[in-house]
């Protein structure tokens, strides 16, 4: 009897043909198009790939590698001192990558490479290159932040950092 | 089934039409895009160029421009540049050409704006040149307005945009200069613009 049930059955796909389109190809095909949609919309418009190309954020991001941009991050809160964020140009397709020091209202200097806010020295375990760079108090607007490279061992110059209002932040980097 | 395939065609006809009214009839927007986009090949030119078509695109630049214009590009460490007539700008294009070996100049992002009368527009822009023997890549937001004229939409007035607004070296410039080893006190107080900066473009898919 069970024997007869076996020869019924459609024969067994080749194992080639089980790696190459599965054992249900119909399936298999609702897969890879449920899967190609979900990568573009991930990688469209939430999770940005960048490449990063300069020194400025080294040791954290190197020259030439590859980081994603969350844009979904600053929905339910405000970026934050210590984030990393893509700033924009005129749109998405170019932007900065900057470390976020200060926030809206607060008062920035730079003493012997130290940063104070507010008058205080705020703590960079993330800053790996001493620096030298002795700046004036700086006010930050209502709506802005203080954004500087985490590489300041070029002098101040010739580095770009200072104030950038919210709506250049497109999100906060993936590290 | 008739009806369904009668519904097929004539939404086929209408996204034709479409498609041709404004293949025709283009919109002031798509038509300053295309002009930027011209104007970056334009500008741009490979070291294996011949001289004939480098001499050539260096001519066609000044065409772009209006006749009474406005230029003043301010990009991190490199010198400003202003300019107010075309033939100013045909003789710095020539001239780029002598100097470097190649350049590659894009618009990766353009946001035009058309003012209410359709007559002019502001093109909010991120230019993104490669220098040929340059370390990192030029890249500058730019303000570039546009002016309707019997020749087309031409470039009238072109002016940097400050994404970060730099740290305010003036407030105690000879203070402060006196701290930097071998910096002249006036190249501190002028404010100066950081060029060291990490650029991420996004990879397209």
């Amino acid at each position: 009897m069970s024997a007869q049930t076996d020869s019924n059955s459609p024969p067994r796909p080749g194992w080639l043909r089980v790696i190459a389109v599965g054992r249900n190809p119909r399936v298999t095909l609702i897969r890879i198009l449920i899967l190609v949609a979900a990568c573009f919309v991930v990688f469209k418009f939430i999770l940005l790939p960048l490449r990063v190309t300069g020194i400025s954020m080294e040791p954290t991001c190197k020259d030439h590698s590859i980081n994603f941009l969350n844009r979904l991050d600053y929905l339910a809160h405000e970026p934050q001192r210590g984030d990393v964020v893509g700033i924009r140009f005129a749109g998405p397709h170019v932007v900065l990558m900057k470390r976020i020091v200060g926030l809206p209202g607060e008062t920035i200097a730079f003493v012997n490479g130290e940063i104070f806010i507010n008058g205080a020295p705020l703590a960079e375990p993330y800053e790996k290159n001493p620096c030298d760079w002795t700046l004036p108090p700086e006010k930050i607007g209502p709506n802005e932040y203080f954004v500087v490279g985490d590489n300041r061992t070029m002098p101040p110059q010739d580095h770009v950092f200072g104030r950038v209002e919210r709506e250049r932040i497109l999100g906060k980097v993936l590290l | 089934m008739k009806i369904f395939w009668r519904l097929i065609f004539c939404a086929a006809v209408i996204a034709l039409g479409f498609w041709l009214w404004t293949a025709i009839f283009p919109a002031p927007e798509k038509v300053i895009r295309r002009r930027l986009e011209k104007l970056a090949a334009n500008v741009s030119f490979a070291a294996d160029q011949g001289n004939f078509s480098r001499l050539a695109g260096g001519e066609s630049v000044a065409g772009f421009f209006s006749t009474n214009i406005e230029v003043n590009i301010n990009v991190p460490g490199h010198e400003q540049v202003t300019f107010a007539s075309r033939a100013e700008i045909t003789q710095e294009a020539l001239a780029a050409r002598e100097r470097l070996k190649s350049l590659s100049v894009k618009f990766p992002d353009v946001n035009v704006t058309l003012a209410p009368d359709k007559k002019s527009a502001v093109a909010d822009v991120t230019l993104d040149a490669a220098i040929s023997g340059g370390h990192d890549d030029v890249v500058q937001e730019l303000k570039i307005t546009f002016q309707k004229t019997s020749d087309g939409w031409l470039i009238t007035r072109i002016e940097t945009v400050r994404t970060v607004a730099t740290f305010r070296f003036t407030i105690a410039a000879p203070a402060v200069a006196s701290l930097w080893r071998g910096k002249p006190v006036e190249f501190v107080a002028s404010g100066s613009y950081g060029v060291s900066m990490v650029i991420c473009r996004r990879l397209q898919l």
